[in-house]
This record gives structure tokens, sequence and C-alpha cells, in this order.
């Protein structure tokens, strides 16, 4: 099982999230253009830089806790599922705190 | 010389600055909703990052020699919350660009639904 941690702590963020969808209306899944449209420029970027850090030797993933299904050397599936959930995480909250502002406040969020 | 990983993750903090000044002007940094947003997901991210990076049993394992030496909170890399910032505030970015967003009017209408107290 340790071998699925960090794709489980992945997994977890999005479910732990999804109320973020459906109880506070974020629209972010139900948005899926306008989604990808922001999230595949911002993970092509960031995986770039990562795989030149793990292929330079700044950074590595723990074989302990990754599955080892590699894209590239060394280069897990799990660590393409950090920038895909982290960054669907951080829309959620912005819309989700836009819609808290609207509610419960005077002005416009 | 500046370590690699806070070198480049301040130098990417200011790329990012630079595309909403002077390209995309989406006005997010004018907005309440995406500080107070940033603050929940540094809140959240000492968790979860303390996880991946706890050296008594990291998920992501780093050569020191890129690190600041700083590691807090917990032992998160300091310089993380750069990176993060940079990631999540470029996706935000994007996502303003992509679409309109809704007014605070909207938003109320539709909050009938939501949010009942």
């Amino acid at each position: 099982m340790d071998r699925y941690q960090y794709l489980i702590l992945m997994g977890l963020c999005l479910v732990l999230t999804l109320p973020l969808e459906f109880l506070f209306g974020a629209r972010v899944w139900r948005r899926p253009r306008r989604l990808l449209t922001a999230l595949v420029p911002t993970a092509a970027i960031f995986i770039v830089w990562d795989v030149i850090a793990v292929a330079r030797g700044h950074w590595g993933f723990n074989p302990r806790y990754t599955t080892g299904w590699n894209i590239l050397p060394d280069f897990p599936i799990d660590e393409v599922m950090f920038f895909v959930a982290v960054p669907i995480c951080a829309l959620l909250t912005l819309e989700a705190v836009r819609n808290v502002l609207a509610r419960f406040g005077k002005e416009d969020a | 010389m500046i370590p690699a990983y806070p070198g480049f993750s301040f130098l990417a903090v200011l790329v990012v600055i630079g595309l909403e000044l002077w390209v995309l002007r989406t006005g997010i940094f004018r907005q309440k909703a995406y500080w107070i947003a940033m603050a929940v997901i540094f809140a959240f991210q000492i968790p979860v990052d303390g996880w991946m990076t706890k050296l008594s049993a990291p998920i992501v394992v780093y050569n020191p020699e890129v690190l600041s030496g700083w590691r807090w909170p917990l032992d998160i890399p300091t310089e993380e919350f750069l990176y993060a910032w940079a990631m999540l505030t470029l996706v935000i970015l994007l996502w303003e660009r992509a679409g309109p967003s809704e007014s605070g009017e909207e938003r109320r209408r539709r909050a009938g639904r939501l949010l009942r107290r």
C-alpha cells in the first residue's frame, strides 16, 4: 500500500475539495473547457521545470511511496497528478471564497 | 550564489507578477477574494506539503545543495511557498483570462440556493 501514498494523497485533495464544487457552488469541474484552458498550460510549464530538475538531480521521488509507473526515467505518473490536483484545489478555493463573500458580504467579490 | 530552488522559485514569482501587470491584466491582485483564497490555500498547503516533505518519511527528496536550508513550517522547504504562489497564481490568472467572472449580483442570486444560513 505504501507505494500508493503519493497518489492517494493527491486523490484525497480532490475528494476533500469536492464539497467546494457542490456545497459552495464553485463551478470549476462543471466548466471543463475553461478549467482545461487554465490547467493545461500551467501543468505543462511546471512539469517541464520538474522534469529538468529531476534530470539534474535537484529532487526526486521516494520509490517507497510512489507507484513506479514512470512516464520518464525516475518520473512517476503520481507527480503528474500533483500538477493536476493542486491547481484544481486552488481554483475551487478561489471560486468558493468568491461565493462566500457574495453571500455574506455586500461588495463585489 | 543563490541555490537553485529558491532562486528559480523567486524568478517564477517575478515572471507571474510581470505576466499579470503587463500582459494579462486580470486585476486579480486588487480582489479581496484572491488574497483570502491564497491564505486558505497556504493554510492547507502546510499539512499536505508537510506530509510530502517530512524528513522522517519523505515522498519528495531534495538535494540539499539546491535548497535555501530553511525548512519551516514542519519540514517544508520554505521556498516551496514561493513555488506554490507562482504556480497557483498562474492557474488563477489563466482561469480569469479564460472566462467571464460572474458579478457579485449574479453570485448572490445563485447563492440563494447555496450556503443557506
